[in-house]
């Protein structure tokens, strides 16, 4: 177990086949699938990228025997809710597996309920529980800062971040850390536990998306699941999107699915309205303008919580 | 084949006479079984110039309610209900002037829990029928209400696993050699030997009851002495099958409640004894937390011949249903008859608990168990710590490997012997949960674990040129194809 | 002498690495691995003493590793042994057991004989650590 993952049952080896090395291990094939699947977000991308290369090369330097210690992996994603940081964090979990970094590549996605007891001695079995589960993989911790509590000396989440901290030194080849929240949270956090900070090798930070590039996601969505907009539509929802975005508790793409939702629901009443008629293919498809501006985000007292 | 009913109706059914079987109702092509029926699937060869439907049609009839002549007193009786009806006649593949028939009886023609009457049925006067050339049984299809009729296994694998504390691996076994002639205080001394050594088992063999050279208290005792210094010699659970057959019930059930009263966790019994007392015995094991080894005694008098008799996965369904938790299976490898896919169709059916229809393995039907217990097959004769990988990998994890002459006529001794087997099972085992490709490396594995075990190194060095390849005497008709026409 | 219970104790005693191995191979069919320990090697022992819950769902040996090491932190001096538990329908048992520790002098067991009736003896296999109280027996052998 104190071994690092890439094992080699041969001495050094003299020169690699770069090409191939990339081709045999699939890393190509996530990189486009995050591509793909993921609108916009090309400062995350290229991060991505570039700790896929440096692996990539360190795996390498492994098998050269040039490496000698296995290195810290742990990340820090930051940015507003719905930027895709879950997303990536799958991503990036098969990116490790593919390259050996981690043995399994599954994701255990937790938030600090998951981590933290209600009673004395009730933390650290809750916190190993969920550590043993994540090994082999990584554990994405959202909302990393509600672990620590200034206001409250003996609060439970400090004995969640001792064992968290023992376990991202001890057993790096067991287990990635990634810790996910918003940006001036997450530095507030850091600011309090240096011990997080220096165990954390990649920072990402996921900026919100702009108004064609969440429009981009709409569409995307609408055809996995065999919609479309009509023009008219197309229009309202860009207006839907600038007017959203003003409103309190916007969270990105997630909004964007949310509304998607009730719009859908919108349009199988409207054409649930009138029964006396035969249907299309092409009018379950589309959405019209209407379905979009019956929106209460449209409303001029638009206080309510379309999140 | 002739597809349709010749089923005559009416008053001309019963005119005094003879009938033909296919005309008494006897072949019935349309009839769909019920999932209540016993169906069974013989092999019928008839003399030359019987149409083999009415030959067919003759088996259901004299499995069932026939006779050779048409008799009034059927009208008595809701007679169409108990006759057994053959629905299907297939050429045997390869085979020409054979055909495979399925027939279905209806349960209400069988008593509850009893392997005698429904063998009595399905084998009992047809097979001497004089217009058959020969007729074999091949396979046969339990329902689910026949199957919660019989007690089934007394222990079953997973209770003999907890019982015995031992889980993940074969168990080991060696039957004591010479068969006969041993005195009780000499017999005792292999089983001490042996079992201290590393085994799990040791056996009697089928013909050691109470002879001469041995009353069975004698061995009994003597037996049970071994069986505990090995126990305190190794910390580890053993056990010795002490052969309880003898001539009468009486004298069996005395034999078997010494081996309890002795504190023995295992007794055996030989499927000569029949079904009858083979049933008595398991439930006796039920009542008295015993484990129940059967072996197949007898057996290849009927089972081997691919023409006539009965199939041994037939026997292998009836003493699951019987009762019995340990039935010798075959060992494919070993010196006695098996072909690799027939095996592996009657370990299946010992083990699973439900077996699909598999034709390559010689299985004909689905058959679901409805949780009976499930029987421990034995894979003994002419076996060795040298063919580990190929055991392991051809018969599995539930299954006891018998290693008589591999045991005892190691030249260290029979303690280097069984040590030997044990080390190159569990260095086998290690190796497959490794995920190690442990059936070609097999050899490999084995001689690394020799390096560090001088017994297991002289056994793969006796016994390295030792295999039995003769062509198989009962191989399955059908051959794994893309498109199995039957 | 050396006890021979479980699935391994002929070979000699499993690294680190070998028993992450089987763990891994238990972990890979969904069973749920358990740590027991005990100081009492009497073959029908059945019930050691559990080290914390069986341990569901994991997908990686490492979390296991790492409660056998604590355990053998606490408990070196007694026997330890890891098993795999099948839940599935038909098995509802333990599918593997393995020692992964043991005491450094193992002292064996005495046979006592009772004569009885007729030839009839009665047995009992009597462990000589077993002599001392729980928690003593392998303290400064």
């Amino acid at each position: 177990m104190t071994q690092p993952q890439p094992q080699t049952n041969e001495g050094p080896l003299e020169a690699v086949d770069l090409r191939r090395e990339f081709a045999d291990l699939g890393i190509g094939a996530v990189l486009d699938q995050l591509d793909s699947e993921l609108i916009g977000l090309a400062p995350v991308k290229t991060r991505i990228r570039e700790i896929a290369a440096l692996l990539l090369v360190e795996r390498i330097r492994q098998k050269m025997a040039l490496a000698t210690t296995f290195p810290t992996l742990h990340m820090s994603f930051t940015g507003n809710p719905g930027t895709g940081k879950t997303t990536v964090a799958m991503r990036m979990a098969s990116i490790l597996h593919r390259l050996g970094f981690v043995r399994r590549g599954h994701v255990i996605s937790v938030t600090r309920d998951d981590l933290v007891g209600q009673y004395i001695g009730h933390t650290a079995p809750k916190t190993k529980e969920i550590l043993k589960k994540a090994m082999g993989g990584v554990l994405f911790i959202d909302e990393a800062y509600y672990l620590y509590r200034p206001d409250n000396e003996r609060d439970y989440g400090q004995e969640a971040i001792e064992i968290l901290l023992q376990i991202m030194e001890q057993q790096r080849e067991d287990l990635v850390v990634i810790l996910a929240g918003y940006g001036d949270r997450m530095e507030k956090f850091f600011q309090s536990n240096p011990g997080f900070r220096s165990r954390i090798a990649h920072h990402i930070d996921f900026p919100d998306y702009s108004d064609p590039e969440l429009f981009a996601i709409a569409e995307l969505m609408l055809q996995q699941q065999n919609y479309r907009f009509s023009a008219a539509a197309r229009d309202a929802f860009i207006r839907y999107i600038a007017v959203r975005k003003t409103q309190p508790l916007f969270s990105n793409a997630r909004s964007i699915r949310n509304a998607l939702d009730r719009i859908r629901l919108r349009q199988a009443n409207r054409i649930v309205s009138r029964l006396d008629r035969v249907l299309t293919a092409d009018d379950v498809m589309s959405i019209e303008a209407g379905d979009v501006l019956a929106s209460r985000v449209f409303s001029k007292d638009a206080t309510d919580n379309e999140t | 084949m002739n597809m349709q009913s010749m089923t005559l109706r009416g008053k001309d059914r019963y005119k005094s006479g003879v009938l033909e079987y296919k005309r008494m109702g006897y072949w019935e092509p349309d009839y769909q079984p019920k999932d209540t029926d016993v169906i069974a699937l013989f092999r019928v060869t008839p003399q030359d110039g019987v149409d083999p439907t009415e030959a067919c049609a003759a088996v259901a009839g004299e499995s069932s309610t026939a006779t050779w002549t048409v008799v009034w007193t059927d009208r008595l009786t809701a007679a169409e209900k108990y006759r057994a009806k053959c629905y299907r006649v297939d050429p045997v593949p390869g085979s020409p002037g054979s055909y495979f028939a399925y027939i279905a009886y209806d349960l209400d023609l069988f008593e509850a829990g009893s392997i005698a009457n429904l063998t009595a049925s399905i084998i009992g006067n047809v097979f001497g029928f004089k217009p058959l050339k020969a007729l074999r049984l091949e396979d046969m299809r339990l329902p689910v209400a026949y199957v919660k009729t019989f007690q089934g296994p007394a222990t079953g694998i997973v209770v003999e696993r907890e019982r015995l504390d031992k889980f993940g691996r074969p168990l080991l076994g060696a039957t004591v050699k010479p068969k006969l002639g041993l005195s009780g205080r000499n017999y005792g001394r292999v089983v001490y030997e042996a079992l201290k050594g590393g085994l799990d088992f040791t056996k009697d063999d089928e013909n050691i009851n109470s002879q001469p050279f041995m009353h069975w208290r004698e061995r009994f005792l003597y037996c049970m002495e071994a069986v505990n210094r090995a126990q305190a010699a190794t910390g580890e659970i053993k056990g010795t099958y002490l052969n309880v057959t003898a001539a009468t019930m009486e004298d069996m059930y005395e034999r078997a409640d010494f081996a309890r009263e002795l504190g023995s966790t295992i007794v055996m019994i030989d499927l000569v004894i029949g079904y009858t007392a083979i049933q008595s015995m398991a439930k006796w094991a039920r009542k008295n937390d015993m484990i129940l080894h059967l072996h197949r005694a007898g057996h290849s008098t009927y089972t081997r011949q691919r023409s006539h008799g009965v199939s041994f996965r037939v026997i292998a369904k009836w003493m699951r249903l019987a009762g019995v938790d340990h039935i010798h299976a075959g060992t494919v490898v070993g010196k006695l008859e098996g072909d690799p896919n027939t095996t592996r169709g009657y370990y299946d059916i010992c083990r699973e608990d439900f077996n699909p229809m598999q034709l390559e393995h010689g299985v004909f039907f689905d058959q679901n168990w409805a949780s009976l217990n499930k029987l421990m097959p034995v894979a003994s004769g002419g076996i060795h710590a040298g063919q580990m990988h190929q055991l392991l990998d051809l018969l599995g994890e539930d299954v006891v490997l018998q290693f008589g002459g591999g045991t005892i006529g190691h030249p260290q001794g029979i303690q280097a012997g069984a040590t030997a087997n044990r080390v190159a099972l569990e260095a086998m085992i290690l190796a497959r949960n490794e995920g190690r490709d442990y059936v070609h490396e097999g050899p490999e594995i084995l001689a690394k674990a020799a390096q560090s075990c001088t017994p297991l190194r002289e056994a793969l060095e006796v016994w390295k040129d030792v295999t039995f390849n003769y062509e198989s005497t009962d191989a399955p008709d059908f051959v794994p194809t893309p498109s199995v026409a039957v | 002498m050396r006890i021979t219970q479980g699935c391994f104790s002929f070979l000699p005693d499993l690294t680190d690495e070998q028993i992450t191995a089987q763990v891994q191979y238990c972990l890979d069919r969904g069973w749920a691995v358990n740590i027991e320990f005990t100081d009492d090697p009497h073959p029908r022992n059945t019930y050691w003493e559990m080290w914390g819950l069986p341990m569901f769902d994991l997908r990686d040996a490492a979390g296991i590793m790492r409660e056998l090491a604590e355990c053998r932190r606490v408990y070196g001096d007694r026997y330890i042994r890891i098993s795999g538990f099948d839940s599935s329908h038909g098995w509802e048992s333990v599918r593997i057991s393995f020692i992964v520790n043991r005491p450094t002098n193992e002292p064996g067991f005495r046979l006592d004989r009772q004569e009885s009736v007729g030839r009839n003896l009665r047995y009992s296999t009597h462990a000589y650590a077993a002599e001392r109280p729980e928690g003593e027996r392998y303290a400064d052998r």
